[in-house]
């Protein structure tokens, strides 16, 4: 049988990946339903947001309700993304096309980002009747659903990167934990349904308020992109073969983007909010390239080795494996810390390096008693992480805060890099020099272990080495490496 | 491709999880155009070998190359070759037969009109064209399955390799599913098929692979292994003569190699201590010199089957001798398998 096959729904530009989620997830229930369900309640907030009395209660309602769809509930159809590939081995399929994992994971965000994109642009119209017939800021609340919209792109970018772990009660308890302690939830959903309508005034970074609004979009833009790409690539390596060198790309483009971010703290004179933002990112970069395993393919280390004695520096930084993913890290550490003592103060540059010693302390933790079967590091390290975090959430509560309310120095804080920055805090003035010395030095144990795990790590992956040597410099040499 | 080199090579292949060796020294190659059959119990490493020759997996130690290139080094160009068809694999949901197909194709690097060409000659190669607005997800096992082998032939791949294929389907699905094997044989692809139905493999294949515990136990084709030259150099005859079987059991006690394995209502079962066929004719030669009025005389031949489980049974009992291996391939693992 011959009949002419027709199939023009999209064109060949567009990513495969991203044609395939959005035939998929445009047809699914839950997309219909949100659209009927989002569209019926804003007729009703539209037609109600005539009189002025109740123009308060309509408006918070209306931001309620965009945001629990932009920010929560279409983020969260990435939940199984990745996993229900991995399940039903389709991954393995994806995995033999031209398609890397870069543009896999990429394509599954992207459609969820196009779909939250035609909801919102569906509420522009509910948006520009409310100004003809309420009266609001149009241009405000274009923005204020922008900035949901971002938020929820974000969201989706993470949840996206969960969604590469198989395991149903980890990704759960990542996405939901935080959001149920303490109230969390009710209070993160009331900051992001106000976010961008005119409540910045007492933001923490006074980059956003001090600067004009174009400049704080493309910063806000910037950021959330960087943010984007990091969960992106972070849920790429963990599924691209063996043998990519996604870690080049990712790692350059993550050193970039910190290098640019302190350059632009320099040039607007906002350093130390840069610094505050740098600070943070910095432990997400460590998270991704302490939790990379050991490559132990040899083409991995012969491209390197291609590119002369630049290749072989390049090598320590920027190879896939959590070995090298350690001097890139203290790398990093480095130069942040210096702008922060450069910025804010010593004192805190200390803290900041107490900090990445925390996120070393995990991965030393996780080189200590995780198995060697393990080849993602990512499931133990968000375990210990979180059991750390519990750890520490629950000192703070029983002991940090009475000492502090009794004006005495939790001074046992020094022992946890975690716990330290609230010892530090809540210390007496006389204190803090010694508690801050005292956690610096302890702190200073933990890359100390993990150098020498990485020794023991980077002897395993010698072969490997040696044979990527030989591949490019024939049957000699290789013994030294 | 280069066709200097064998489309297939396996070396010292080992792959362990944790304390366990699900691949143990693998070796064999595997020509261009021929038909391989990969046959071992569940368990015995035969997924694990194809994962890592399809790229999916990575080698603990050893060498793969197909069609030339090395799996770990070059996965890419590998991929470019091959059609993979695991032994399971889900569809997707909200997705008809051809969005299924037009995605796999674009994923593969096709475009426009010479993707609607590539995706119609899959779907009429493999009887889908009548299902074409079918949800992929709402097909029967024997269709997901013709599904399945379109979308390892959209790239045209000069290798194939099919992880049970036929596993859990009817009888007629079978058939069609061989039959496809068989035209792509007949095209020059080289094809490694794993299945637990042995009498099929047996039909479809030049020649076979077992693989036990993580090694490799027998290499050859499927006609020696069910004439037992393989395992015990002896071959079974079923003769009939017209009259007294007694004339025949006279000369059978007289005549060298043969000893008789049972009499039967018009003959006997013999056993003859040859399995070439120069000896075989030989003995049928005499019997008809000798006056014999033979009837009928063939060699009995073992389901494959038998012979797997008696080749497992000899190597549980330590008294198995494996065929030499190819030429050109460490002979090691069948040394080991004694």
């Amino acid at each position: 049988m011959n009949v002419a096959l027709t199939l023009s729904d999209f064109p060949d530009r567009l990513s495969p990946m991203v044609v395939k989620e959005l035939r998929q997830g445009l047809r699914t229930r839950l997309f219909g339903g949100v659209l009927l369900t989002l569209h019926l309640m804003l007729v009703l907030l539209t037609l109600m947001s005539g009189g002025a009395e109740n123009a308060a209660v309509v408006s918070g309602w209306f931001d309620g309700i965009v945001t629990l769809v932009l920010c929560i509930i279409m983020p969260l159809r990435g939940f199984s993304a990745v996993a229900d590939e991995l399940k039903s081995g389709t991954l393995d399929m994806l995995a033999l096309t031209r398609l890397s994992g870069g543009r896999i994971i990429f394509g599954k965000w992207a459609a969820i980002a196009s779909q939250s994109l035609l909801l919102m642009l569906s509420i522009l119209p509910y948006v520009v009747a409310r100004f003809v017939f309420g009266g609001l800021d149009l241009f405000g609340e274009i923005a204020a659903l922008f900035y949901k919209w971002l938020a929820g792109v974000v969201i989706a970018a993470v949840i996206v990167a969960l969604s590469t772990q198989r395991q149903f009660w980890m990704r759960a308890l990542v996405v939901f934990l935080p959001l149920m302690i303490g109230g969390c939830g009710a209070f993160s959903f009331i900051v992001m349904s106000r976010m961008g309508t005119g409540t910045s005034s007492g933001s923490m970074f006074t980059f956003f308020t001090k600067s004009g609004g174009g400049s704080a979009l493309l910063v806000a833009v910037g950021l959330a992109a960087w943010t984007i790409f990091f969960f992106l690539s972070l849920a790429a390596t963990r599924i691209a073969p063996a043998a990519s060198l996604l870690s080049v790309v990712k790692r350059s483009v993550h050193l970039v983007m910190l290098l640019s971010l302190l350059l632009l703290g320099w040039l607007t004179g906002s350093g130390a909010d840069m610094s505050m933002i740098a600070a943070v990112a910095l432990t997400l970069l460590m998270i991704d390239v302490l939790t990379e395993r050991v490559n132990e393919v040899p083409s991995v280390y012969a491209a390197f080795y291609q590119r002369g004695w630049p290749g072989r520096v390049a090598l320590w930084l920027l190879a896939p494996g959590w070995v090298t993913g350690l001097v890139y890290s203290a790398l990093l550490l480095a130069l942040v810390a210096v702008y922060v003592g450069w910025t804010r103060s010593v004192d805190e540059a200390k803290l900041v390096a107490v900090s990445a010693s925390g996120t070393w302390m995990i991965a030393a933790l996780v080189q200590l008693f995780s198995t060697r079967r393990s080849r993602d590091l990512l499931p133990p390290f968000i375990v210990f992480w979180l059991f750390v975090n519990v750890v520490i959430a629950t000192l703070g509560r029983l002991l940090v805060m009475p000492l502090a309310m009794k004006s005495s120095t939790a001074r046992f804080t020094f022992a946890l890099p975690q716990l330290l920055p609230a010892g530090y805090a809540t210390a007496q003035p006389a204190d803090k020099a010694a508690l801050l010395d005292l956690g610096v030095l302890t702190a200073c144990v933990w890359p100390v272990i993990l150098l020498f795990a990485a020794m023991l790590a980077w002897r395993h992956a010698r072969p490997a080495r040696q044979e990527g040597w030989r591949m490019v410099h024939g049957q000699k040499g290789g013994d030294a490496l | 491709m280069d066709r200097s080199q064998p489309a297939v090579v396996v070396e010292d292949l080992h792959r362990t999880f944790g304390a366990l060796k699900a691949v143990d020294g693998v070796s064999f190659s595997i020509d261009h155009g021929r038909v391989v059959g990969f046959v071992g119990a569940n368990g015995a490493g035969k997924t694990t070998t194809m994962r890592i020759m399809a790229t999916l997996d990575s080698p603990g130690s050893g060498r793969v190359c197909m069609g030339g290139h090395n799996v770990v080094h070059h996965p890419a160009k590998v991929r470019r070759l091959l059609g993979w068809m695991p032994d399971s694999f889900g569809t997707y949901e909200h997705m008809t037969v051809l969005e299924y197909l037009d995605f796999y194709a674009r994923a593969l690097g096709f475009k426009g009109a010479d993707r609607l060409r590539r995706i119609q000659e899959v779907m009429d190669f493999t009887d889908l064209t009548p299902l074409a607005d079918r949800m992929s997800n709402k097909m029967s096992k024997g269709q997901t399955q013709r599904l399945c082998l379109g979308r390892a032939l959209l790239h045209d791949p000069q290798i194939l390799i099919l992880d049970e294929p036929a596993a859990g389907l009817d009888p007629k699905a079978r058939v069609e599913l061989k039959n496809l094997i068989r035209i792509l044989a007949q095209e020059g692809k080289t094809i490694l098929i794993s299945s637990h139905i042995l009498s099929e493999l047996g039909e479809m294949c030049d020649s076979l692979l077992f693989i036990d515990k993580g090694r490799i136990v027998h290499h050859g084709d499927a006609e020696s292994m069910v004439r037992g030259t393989a395992t015990a150099g002896e071959t079974l005859v079923n003769v009939q003569i017209a009259g007294e079987p007694a004339r025949l059991i006279e000369w059978a006690l007289t005549a060298p190699l043969i000893k008789i394995e049972e009499e039967t209502k018009r003959g006997a079962r013999l056993r003859i201590q040859a399995a070439d066929d120069d000896t075989l004719s030989g003995v049928l030669r005499r019997m008809i010199q000798d006056g014999l009025p033979v009837l009928d005389f063939h060699r009995e031949e073992r389901r494959l089957e038998d012979a797997f489980i008696d080749m497992l049974g000899q190597i549980d009992k330590n008294t198995f001798k494996p065929p030499p291996l190819p030429a050109g391939l460490p002979q090691k693992n069948a040394e080991d398998a004694k």
